[in-house]
């Protein structure tokens, strides 16, 4: 009976609940955005980070009271904010979203709301720099699929996409890159007030930012049509910009016709596209794959050389040595080698060991793959029979001759299974290093496909690069075994007595 | 001429060796013979110093191993007491990595600094000697029990020691075999070798050897010229050994 009372007490109030969810659901304005790194326009409020800020928050919050709606945040991932909207994850995308071609393609856009310009950004010492035209042969970083990535790709400057403004500034910072690119209220949000770095020229190029729906959504577009026009008239729009610092001459210029309610002349505004052509796609892959093909090999070079140090020290060293030794494999075995890439690219800059992003990954999955390939090698080695060491000892051989001419050579053969198994993995681990904005293969599908649309094509071809390297690999290393198979019958004898 | 005095070796508290005393003169054959136990394998890996002494000494030619001497001193004389005597181990241990060629040159190349060549034109006529010339560009794991032990013949004689060791010869060998294997160890014995056989066989040991010795707890009972043990040992632990060999 006690048990029987809070139960219905429970359904009642789901009932209830339910039954008020359902009704409200009209009531209620559900927006998507990134806020990871996305001040000024909506992110984490550090003094409470369970809350969310930014001037796009509190316009929304203004947008749907003037549409008799309740505003509801729905976190998300700016890459994968026009799927999530199509899979109704959300109604609408308010997240500085600008009205491209193959944007319109898919989903519905608002009014503008907003009228941005792009400002380059390079460090307080460097002077070789004071507009994008001096950037033809230097690397540029900027938001994946933006305006400002498109304008880059359009003018051939070498650019790289950063998930968020935090790590592009900071790479800049770090001389990792020489300039950013970015829409000006986050380039006041995070640049202006750095004093290592400066404004290379003014702030050029204006674009606008709408709301995004989806494709069929008249109604609700209508709506939010309305609700901006009634938010700009009455100046609310104005005191949050004010407030914000992004409000400018241009927002003057934008929203002057609107309130005196004459014709809206947007002739000025430039609306880019993404110009997609298949060749240049292509000329990026090729190098994404040369930059893999790089990491995966240099990183393997790594791991077999570190790795017999440290196999060495676990099997036969001191108990110091190999405490060392096992301490690192465990290590390097027990956490994930993104955390291990991030730690790399991030933390070590702290005392002032900023590498490339490519080296970094280089040398992480190096240090993280060397782990593996000792516990290859300490197999490969406890493998051989105590006879071999003992045989060798009673031909006068001292023990660094044994190993190196007798036991090394066979460990080699029981060995070769595992490490080219570890080449091919390594090989696809190489696509962690997309955590660290490394022009890779995964990376390179990642932007090329949410610039196209090509997710399917783009996979194939991808696939297909790796593919084509990693079979040849896989292909090489089973000759290779062969190879030392075929010793064991009559073969010449050359191969392997080198004097 | 080897000789072996107060040997002493124990695992733990297990006294494998109690003081062993014998005389190998040169070229000649000296065959072991005892239960399983009696620590005749062990007086071998004394012998090629894969186990360290706890007592006594062992002569061989000019290299002196004993107990009183500091560690790197004791390293130094095992290295040396290793060109002295050669061994051939029971399941050969040949390296499978190399060719029968390979496994022969290895260690005059690498380990005695003989140019390539001429360690290749040696291994030849070794080779010839054992009856493998056909194979010397196989592989061990192609070849027959009786052609990898032919090999391991090769190998440890191509190190010119003073004293080779046989740890159990013949485990591996049919009959036919047993008898081409003794007329090609009494021919290298001929060539001025001086050799120690372990083994179970007393049939192969009383063809071969020119004298005997009977081991039992880690002591030896009698040693002495093969036919006078065979016919009338003196000991009689030494005629119910052979009693029950029989």
């Amino acid at each position: 009976m006690n048990n029987i009372q809070p139960l219905r007490l429970i359904i009642c109030c789901l009932t209830v609940l339910h039954v008020f969810s359902v009704a409200s659901a009209q009531d209620v304005l559900r927006w998507g955005a990134d806020p990871s790194g996305g001040a000024p326009y909506v992110y984490t409020d550090p003094s409470a980070p369970d809350n969310y800020i930014g001037y796009e928050k509190e316009m929304v919050d203004a947008l749907a009271t003037a549409m008799g709606k309740k505003a509801e945040f729905v976190p998300s991932d700016w890459e994968t904010l026009v799927s999530a909207l199509q899979r109704k994850s959300f109604d609408v995308i308010v997240n500085g979203l600008e009205p491209t071609g193959d944007r319109a393609q898919q989903i519905l856009f608002s009014k503008p709301y907003y009228i941005f310009q792009l400002q380059l950004t390079v460090r307080r010492e460097d002077n070789r720099i004071t507009s994008l035209d001096d950037c033809k042969n230097r690397i540029v970083g900027t938001l994946g699929n933006t305006a400002a990535s498109r304008m880059l790709q359009q003018q051939n400057i070498p650019f790289r996409s950063y998930q968020d403004p935090v790590g592009a500034y900071r790479d800049l910072e770090l001389k990792r890159i020489d300039a950013v690119l970015m829409d000006v209220p986050a380039e006041a949000f995070y640049a202006r007030k750095n004093q290592k770095l400066k404004q290379a020229g003014p702030p050029f190029s204006r674009g606008l930012y709408v709301i995004g729906l989806r494709k069929g959504d008249e109604a609700l577009k209508a709506q939010v049509d309305a609700g901006i026009d009634k938010i700009i008239v009455d100046g609310t729009l104005e005191s949050i910009l004010k407030k914000w610092g992004l409000w400018n001459d241009a927002q003057v210029e934008f929203q002057t016709p609107i309130r005196t309610g004459t014709k809206q002349e947007v002739g000025n505004i430039e609306m880019t596209n993404s110009s997609f052509n298949w060749g240049e796609a292509l000329k990026r892959l090729t190098k994404a794959a040369m930059v893999t093909v790089l990491i995966a090999f240099g990183s393997m070079l790594i791991a077999v050389v570190l790795g017999l140090p440290l196999a060495l020290g676990q099997w036969k060293g001191p108990i110091w040595l190999r405490v060392i030794c096992t301490a690192y494999v465990e290590f390097f075995r027990g956490t994930p080698v993104l955390v291990q890439l991030l730690f790399l690219y991030f933390g070590l800059p702290v005392i002032g060991i900023a590498m490339p992003g490519w080296l970094t990954a280089l040398v992480g999955l190096g240090l993280n793959y060397a782990a593996y390939e000792s516990q290859v090698y300490r197999a490969a080695l406890e493998a051989i029979p105590k006879g071999q060491w003992e045989a060798a000892y009673s031909l006068g051989m001292s023990p660094i001759l044994a190993f190196r001419r007798i036991i090394l050579p066979q460990a080699f053969r029981f060995a070769l299974p595992p490490m080219t198994n570890d080449f091919v993995s390594l090989f696809k681990d190489t696509s962690v290093a997309f955590a660290i904005s490394v022009w890779e293969l995964a990376t390179a599908y990642r932007e090329l496909a949410n610039a196209s649309g090509q997710f399917l094509l783009l996979g194939l071809i991808v696939s297909i690069f790796y593919l084509a390297m990693s079979l040849p690999m896989a292909h090489l290393a089973r000759l290779l075994e062969q190879s030392m198979r075929g010793r064991t019958t009559e073969r010449p004898e050359e191969a392997e007595v080198a004097a | 001429m080897i000789r072996v005095s107060g040997l002493r070796k124990q695992f733990g508290s297990n006294q494998i060796l109690r003081g062993v005393e014998f005389e190998v003169p040169a070229k000649s054959v000296l065959g072991v013979i005892g239960a399983s136990g009696s620590g005749k394998t062990t007086l071998l890996r004394c012998l090629n110093g894969l186990e360290r002494l706890d007592g006594g000494t062992i002569q061989c030619n000019d290299v002196v191993l004993e107990t009183n001497i500091s560690a790197a001193e004791y390293r130094r004389r095992v290295k040396n007491l290793r060109l002295e005597v050669g061994t051939v181990f029971q399941h050969f241990f040949l390296f499978p990595h190399l060719s029968v060629l390979g496994n022969v040159i290895e260690a005059p190349v690498h380990v005695r600094g003989v140019p390539k060549k001429k360690a290749e034109a040696e291994a030849h006529e070794l080779l010839d000697a054992v009856g493998m010339k056909h194979a010397v560009r196989r592989y061990p794991d192609s070849l027959s029990g009786g052609e990898q032990q032919r090999v391991a013949i090769a190998r440890a004689l191509a190190m010119q020691p003073a004293l080779v060791l046989f740890d159990e010869p013949t485990s591996a060998l049919d009959p036919r075999r047993i008898q081409s294997l003794r007329a090609l160890l009494r021919s290298f014995v001929d060539r001025g070798h001086t050799m120690i056989i372990i083994s179970h066989s007393i049939g192969f040991l009383g063809a071969v050897s020119d004298n005997l010795l009977f081991m039992e707890g880690g002591l030896v009972v009698e040693h002495g010229p093969t036919g006078q043990m065979m016919k009338e040992p003196k000991d009689p632990r030494t005629k119910d050994f052979l009693a029950q060999a029989e």
